[in-house]
């Protein structure tokens, strides 16, 4: 017994500053977490809904690929409208998901452990929304595949210079390396669920997917190292997706977009508004799925934390970028910035303004970063703040720009917001489905967090964690 | 050798000490199943460092390459000649460098992942309990028949609530 008391080599991830005190064994973490997985009648209805939301969208987008762009809002020069939004929105929710299952993972930040699941899956079915816009909004999108490089008849190549031709390398890396970071984690805990089934279909269906794992310490080795690397190569990737998405923008020799202030600027958003999205899905799971002693408030309360950190970032961004239009002295770029949000422009950003830089504020408040209803309220100030933020990068430049003739503005249709609306119901209609046949909740890593049972409780205090 | 006996333990110190005492008698080759990596059991079994690195590494070289390779011949092949710029250029075709390396060096580590856990498996093999991912400790020896009796001893003797002999 003389080997157990020893200094771990490295700090423990799962359990860095995390207890779960009304958790006590592995049996409770496998039964109280796969009792999630039982559907329920509020979940089928919310299926509904959410189906609902789709099928409307879906009938929007058929109609327009009928009737052609022009059942849309676009008001020549501004050709980006709601699809563009749309798509800069659901890419900016794919990146907390990275940042909590990769980058907090490398900082040893505990407190991810039990929310980095949904995270996760948030960002997969974010950027699988994001993904649909590009192709809604060229208008034929069975020619989207033009942008893909690959061996072809006409012997054309894309243009690799273009951002756009950038996006689609970096969404498609993106999707793939978080898909593949979301079912790699997934193997130990679908092993559990196969190990617990009863059902024979069900059972051969969990072991396909659990590729036979069978939780060997040789597993678990390679299966650290792996998990490591797949983080340390998310990290990098979250930062330069966004950066490349606002490079569309950055681009461009548009007043308000061309600057180089945009890759930060996008990246803390996007991070910002997908901790946002984060609280909207987790603190109803939390209530409805009784895990309210796993994603306790000390849960919430450091993620309120990051979110207000985020907030301040973008707070700053927004600042210093009407200080750069003042200082920069280019009188097309200070009138645009003029017209944002005193002109033609100001309730947009106002309400930008407010829900992402003013509301986040009450954070500093201890006692609302441990209210669960005001973090979810607030929540939904910030998914909304977070689209009028791309609404007013992207509309009020196109609509002021240097020549006045140019000048125009932009309502939306129908047609845009049942396709907003559709882009929801394709979100939420797969997190639906997710929540109810895989863990939310990561098993293996909150076992980490666990202490193991022991047979000498005589103060040899056990380290866990890979 | 697919003979050997399996030891179940409820307790993680009563595991680490049978993995201990096994090593001792070298009896033959362990495999330990654990439902959440451990330190304890990973400094007791003292295995070998993950090559999963290697995969890693040549994954993400071959990426770079790759995708700095398809955006130079691509341009070159079919120029898009814009004045004063070169037909290609370093700055924008890092991008591809770098999202084709973290692409290939990802699903690379992946695949280095499951050959060296040796997943896809078809079956579970001998030596699995399905409890050992719920939240018991297993202890699985392979030897030769002739060794059972010992290896058994050890296992009971270190705590193990259940051995059984298998093949």
């Amino acid at each position: 017994m003389s080997s157990i008391a020893y200094e771990p080599k490295r700090p423990n991830i799962a359990t860095a500053n995390v207890q779960l005190p009304a958790v006590k064994d592995y049996e409770q973490v496998d039964n109280e977490i796969a009792a999630t997985l039982a559907p329920t009648k509020a979940w089928f209805a919310s299926l509904l809904v959410a189906i609902g939301c789709l099928l409307l969208g879906a009938s929007a987008w058929i109609y327009q690929i009928h009737q052609g762009l022009g059942v849309a809002g676009y008001n020549p020069p501004v050709m980006w409208g709601v699809y563009i939004i749309t798509f800069v929105f659901w890419v900016g929710i794919g990146h907390a998901g990275t940042l909590i299952s990769a980058i907090l993972y490398l900082f040893r930040a505990g407190f991810r452990t039990t929310i980095y699941r949904c995270a996760e899956a948030m960002t997969v079915f974010a950027v699988m929304t994001a993904g649909l816009f590009p192709i809604i909004h060229i208008g034929r999108p069975w020619k989207f595949f033009w942008l893909i490089p690959y061996p072809n008849w006409r012997l054309l190549w894309p243009n690799f210079k273009s951002p756009l031709v950038w996006d689609v390398f970096a969404i498609s890396t993106y999707l793939t390396i978080s898909t593949t970071f979301l079912f790699i984690g997934l193997i130990p805990d679908i092993a559990v669920l196969r190990d617990r089934e009863k059902n024979p279909i069900r059972k051969a269906i969990l072991s396909f997917l659990s590729f036979g794992w069978r939780n060997s310490e040789r597993e678990w080795r390679h299966f650290a190292r792996a998990y490591l690397f797949l983080a340390a190569f998310s990290t990098p990737l979250v930062l330069s997706v966004h950066s490349v998405v606002s490079f569309d923008f950055a681009m461009a020799l548009t007043p308000g977009w061309h600057t180089t202030i945009f890759p930060p600027y996008f990246v803390a958003g996007a991070i910002f508004s997908g901790i946002g999205m984060v609280f909207t899905i987790i603190i109803p799971i939390r209530k409805w799925f009784n895990l309210k002693h796993y994603v306790t408030l000390n849960h919430l309360d450091a993620a309120a934390k990051l979110c207000l950190f985020t907030s301040m970032v973008v707070g700053c961004a927004y600042l210093i970028e009407f200080w750069i239009a003042w200082y920069g002295g280019v009188k097309p770029e200070q009138d645009y910035f003029w017209n944002r949000v005193f002109g033609q422009w100001w309730w947009a950003a106002w309400i930008m303004l407010t829900c992402n830089m003013i509301l986040p504020l009450s954070l500093f408040s201890q006692k609302l970063r441990r209210n669960p209803t005001w973090l979810w309220i607030l929540s939904i100030f910030i998914n909304i703040g977070m689209w009028f933020e791309r609404f007013v990068i992207v509309v009020p430049s196109l609509s002021h720009e240097y020549e006045p003739w140019q000048w125009t503005t932009y309502s939306p249709t129908w047609v845009d917001y049942a396709i907003l609306l559709g882009s929801f119901g394709w979100f939420f209609m797969w997190f639906l489905l997710f929540v109810k046949q895989l863990p939310v909740i990561a098993i293996a890593e909150v076992k980490e967090i666990i202490p193991p049972r022991m047979k000498h409780a005589d103060g040899h205090h056990a380290h866990g964690g890979h | 050798m697919m003979q050997g006996m399996l030891g179940h333990f409820k307790e993680l110190d009563s595991t680490v000490e049978a993995i201990e005492a096994l090593k001792k008698a070298k009896l033959g080759d362990l495999t330990v199943f654990t439902p959440t990596p451990r330190h304890e059991l990973e400094h007791a079994v003292d295995g070998p460092p993950s090559p999963v690195r290697r995969w890693t590494l040549i994954g993400a070289l071959s990426g770079a390459m790759f995708g700095y390779w398809i955006a130079i011949w691509a341009s070159e092949y079919w120029p898009l000649v814009v004045g004063g710029k070169a037909i290609s250029t370093w700055i924008p075709y890092t991008i591809f460098g770098f999202e084709v390396m973290v692409l290939v060096g990802a699903l690379s580590t992946v695949a280095g992942m499951f050959v060296n856990s040796r997943i896809p498996r078809l079956t579970m093999t001998v030596g699995y309990d399905p409890r050992f991912s719920h939240g018991d400790y297993g202890v699985w020896i392979a030897c030769a028949p002739e060794k059972h009796a010992q290896a058994a001893e050890i296992l009971k003797h270190a705590g193990a609530v259940e051995v059984r002999g298998e093949r």
